[in-house]
């Protein structure tokens, strides 16, 4: 039945589902957040699966980004912001104080909403998240931009000039640079934050098309508000209201069979 | 169980190695915050120190007769700051008299009719030229303009210099202010069928009233303490001011300049008395200003 | 030309019949703006035309010797503005070199470290620095600093580069006063400090929080994101800022002509006294008379070019920020 389940929520038939063997890669309990005296999320407990893309979906102030931000602790860049409860990265509490952020940083890697490059050459952006992590030699450095490119879909584009502005490339590949940025540090999570919500409708696409590849490399989280969105790439979706989940299951039964009403509601356009 | 919703089994991979950050990244990390800090530490300590010397210098000097008696001249005992205290206030006060209409109107220009035109681009970018040009400069310049031709020094000379250092502060607080009012308040107003001028009076100059206002008060605490345009247009005396102005009238600051540097003991005495009362003003004069913009923001 | 911009308002606010042959208020305060805002071109272009009229007769009388010549001799009215250029250029390099790392380490602690209790009372410290009037400044440097500062510097250094080459010259007081040129550049740094961090920390909070997320994002520790992608971010601007705080320690009377010892020789000791261009006008403008006054006035016009043209620069770079 899983397996019927899972087949079908790659509704626009490409890779077929993983199996439903699937580990956990991030398991969320009870995780509450505050924005000095607001609880913006309430008692979360959530698994994400290794190596499957997982959207999170809901009103605006739902949670979802909040939700999102907790996983690699950006939010503690805000002294007003904090977050109780249990983000276990392979076991590990993200929470907990003992954690060196930089490196969950580097493991937990996350794309914007509006495209950030650096302000140095294409080559560098890439290689400056690298060279932070690891010394490697020229040549070795080199291969792994290339690879980064590669896999982001931005190699063909920018090959012939990676000296060149990050700025300048344009919105699409400006996010795709993002990408590659991130997955060139090797993360084994990499979080999405609306990442297609400034750009047009072609760049929008092949952004969608690399998260599908990517699935086969990495654990991924999006936060999207586009609900055709979420069903086109996510094998699973957690529906968020009022920072409580509401439901969370296979994207295919989410979309056609949702238990609850206010999922149903909200995936209908009902929504208030 | 899980399986019967079509979710997979729960079950956590072990975890990774940890630990791949060098150490020299949080070394470097480190020193950045202790130095940052540190120059911070230092801005406020100097501060601290520059508060502390007037008030420990100034309060040993203030003796209530100085506030009564002139500046003396010297080898004379005793005398006071009082004919330089009136003569700031009056050379202060006429800079901004002066300085406040040109300023608020030509500020009005900017932000209300030149926009972006070529002209108030040159006028935006000479006054932020003027805004920063050396004020002993416009001393000469008002030498030049004044002292020369009335054939002596005055208290207008001396008033027209600090208005020419007051009037791009005006300048551009006014303009700043007046580009926040929104677009929509003054189409509101001119679809009411009120002219341009009524518009910006009543509706733009109205809503950024606060906001300019601090402009005037940051002008008056940047003039009140310049001493090198005075220098060659107001001077200084031990008298009180002729009533025409003409001739030098005494300043607080070129009075702390002369004095500081004298040899006789109670000229230097007052120079601190002098310097502890301008600072003060200065101080409360700035707090003030920001306390209104302030309170003009959270409302 | 300059009503086109309000057409759209002016069309909609002056209905025809209202409109008068003669001069309406309308237009008689649109004109009263304009004026105003021409007064301060005209300002401008005053300060310019005094400088020339008043150092011309400096000019012909010494040319392009003027500038070049370090004899400043009253008595045979000889007079050249090598001493006070090479002390105004030197004063104000010290006051960038030491002022720059200072006001950019507090501009980044105000918008990356400080937390935010903290933030509103620094900032004001820092602003209330700059609104202190520059004589005071020049009375802590005279009586307060320069005597710590001979004693607890001049002096011991004086003593161990005694004899050395080039640091021998260049470190050596012969009379340990405490005041000089390097004592003129570091209260000009200390003056320049509050008006650079305040610009360059308002530059800094422009760049968005994602930018700075995203650096932080990849794992970024504070000094990379500071390093690598912030200041990269604006260099350009703060390169403007400090321009503008150049401009300010060039023109700096008061409390240079307190502490720099008013000297008129060149010395390659940075203990020595000097002077510089604004402190001499100040010292000496008010006796000067006929050829001397010429002479501070074409100073005065040295002054100006250089000044103006560091404004230039810096009102170029940074594109509009806050100079108040």
């Amino acid at each position: 039945m899983s397996t019927i389940a899972f087949s079908a929520s790659s509704a626009v038939g490409k890779n077929a589902a993983a199996s439903a063997d699937v580990p956990v890669r991030i398991a969320v309990r009870n995780l509450n957040f505050h924005y000095g005296d607001f609880r913006s999320l309430k008692d979360i407990s959530l698994d994400f699966y290794d190596r499957q893309v997982t959207a999170l979906i809901g009103p605006s102030g739902c949670g979802k980004s909040t939700l999102l931000r907790t996983f690699n602790r950006i939010y503690s860049l805000y002294p007003e912001q904090r977050a109780d409860g249990e983000i276990l990265l392979d076991g590990q509490n993200v929470l907990s104080p003992s954690i060196d952020v930089n490196e969950l940083r580097a493991r937990v890697g996350m794309v914007f909403q509006k495209p950030t490059p650096f302000p140095m050459s294409i080559y560098d952006n890439i290689a400056f998240g690298i060279k932070l992590y690891e010394r490697l030699p020229k040549s070795e450095l080199d291969g792994r931009v290339e690879e980064a490119l590669r896999k982001a879909a931005l190699w063909d584009e920018a090959k012939d000039k990676l000296r060149q502005s990050g700025m300048s490339l344009s919105g699409g590949q400006q996010q795709r640079l993002c990408i590659a940025r991130t997955i060139a540090q090797k993360p084994e999570v990499i979080l999405l934050d609306e990442p297609t919500s400034a750009l047009d409708p072609i760049s929008t696409g092949k952004i969608e098309e690399l998260i599908e590849q990517l699935r086969s490399e990495f654990t991924i989280v999006i936060v999207t508000h586009n609900m055709q969105q979420a069903a086109r790439i996510s094998q699973f979706t957690a529906f968020m209201y009022l920072g409580e989940v509401v439901e969370f299951g296979p994207t295919t039964k989410m979309f056609m069979n949702p238990s609850k009403k206010q999922t149903q509601d909200y995936i209908t356009g009902r929504f208030g | 169980m899980n399986r019967m919703n079509g979710m997979p089994r729960t079950e956590m991979i072990q975890p990774d190695a940890w630990g791949r950050v060098r150490r020299g990244r949080y070394l470097a990390d480190w020193a950045l915050k202790a130095i940052c800090v540190l120059f911070t530490a230092l801005g406020a300590f100097v501060l601290g120190w520059i508060l502390l010397m007037l008030l420990y210098e100034g309060i040993s000097a203030m003796r209530p007769e100085i506030f009564v008696n002139t500046t003396p001249g010297p080898m004379t005992k005793g005398g006071g700051i009082a004919n330089a205290i009136v003569g700031s206030l009056i050379l202060t006060a006429l800079g901004i008299v002066v300085a406040t209409p040109i300023g608020v109107l030509a500020g009005t220009y900017l932000a209300e009719y030149g926009k972006d035109s070529k002209l108030a681009e040159l006028i935006r970018f000479v006054n932020d030229i003027l805004l920063a040009a050396p004020s002993i400069l416009i001393g000469l310049f008002v030498y030049t303009l004044m002292v020369q031709p009335m054939g002596g020094y005055s208290g207008w000379a001396g008033g027209v210099a600090l208005a020419i250092i007051a009037v791009p502060v005006i300048v551009r607080t006014t303009e700043d202010m007046l580009r926040i009012v929104p677009g929509s308040l003054r189409e509101a107003g001119a679809a009411l069928g009120a002219p341009m001028s009524t518009v910006i009076r009543k509706i733009s100059w109205r809503s950024a009233r606060a906001g300019m206002v601090t402009g005037v008060l940051l002008a008056t605490a940047r003039i009140a303490g310049e001493t090198a345009p005075l220098l060659f247009t107001a001077l200084n005396n031990n008298f009180w001011f002729r009533p025409d102005l003409m001739g030098g009238v005494a300043n607080l600051p070129v009075m702390i300049y002369q004095y500081a540097l004298s040899p006789y003991q109670n000229w230097r005495e007052l120079a601190w008395a002098g310097a502890l009362v301008i600072t003060l003003s200065i101080l409360a004069l700035s707090v003030v200003a920001r306390l209104l913009l302030r309170k003009d923001k959270v409302r | 030309m300059v009503a086109l911009s309000q057409k759209a308002l002016v069309t909609s606010a002056d209905k025809p019949s209202r409109r008068s042959s003669f001069l309406s208020f309308d237009d008689a305060f649109r004109l009263a703006s304009l004026g105003s805002a021409l007064i301060v071109l005209i300002v401008l272009l005053g300060i310019i035309g005094s400088m020339i009229y008043g150092g011309w007769p400096a000019f012909r009388e010494f040319g392009l010797g003027f500038i070049t010549s370090s004899v400043w001799d009253v008595q045979r009215d000889q007079y050249g503005a090598w001493v006070a250029i090479v002390g105004t250029l030197t004063t104000a390099l010290i006051a960038l070199v030491i002022g720059v790392p200072i006001s950019l380490g507090i501009a980044v602690f105000l918008t990356q470290l400080c937390p935010p209790w903290l933030k509103r009372p620094v900032a004001t410290t820092i602003e209330l620095l700059a609104a202190v009037p520059s004589i005071i400044y020049g009375m802590w440097g005279l009586f307060v600093f320069a005597p710590l500062f001979a004693r607890f510097i001049q002096i011991p250094v004086s003593s161990l580069v005694e004899g050395l080459p080039l640091v021998g010259s260049i470190l050596y007081a012969r009379t340990p006063s405490g005041v000089g040129v390097l004592t003129a550049g570091i209260i000009l740094s200390i003056m320049i400090i509050p008006f650079i961090a305040s610009i360059a920390r308002d530059i800094l909070d422009q760049i968005p929080p994602v930018m700075r997320e995203s650096a932080y994002g990849i794992g970024c520790t504070t000094w990379e994101v500071v390093r690598h992608v912030l200041l990269p971010q604006v260099g350009v601007s703060i390169i403007g800022a400090i321009m503008l705080g150049l401009g300010r320690a060039l023109g700096e009377t008061m409390a240079v002509t307190f502490v720099i010892g008013n000297a008129n020789r060149l010395s390659a000791s940075l203990f020595d006294p000097g002077s510089t261009i604004a402190s001499r006008i100040a010292n000496e403008f008010n006796e000067a008379i006929g050829l001397q006054l010429n002479a501070l006035m074409a100073l005065g016009c040295i002054l100006f070019l250089v000044t103006f043209t560091v404004l230039v620069l810096a009102r170029l770079l940074v594109a509009r920020v806050k100079t108040a």
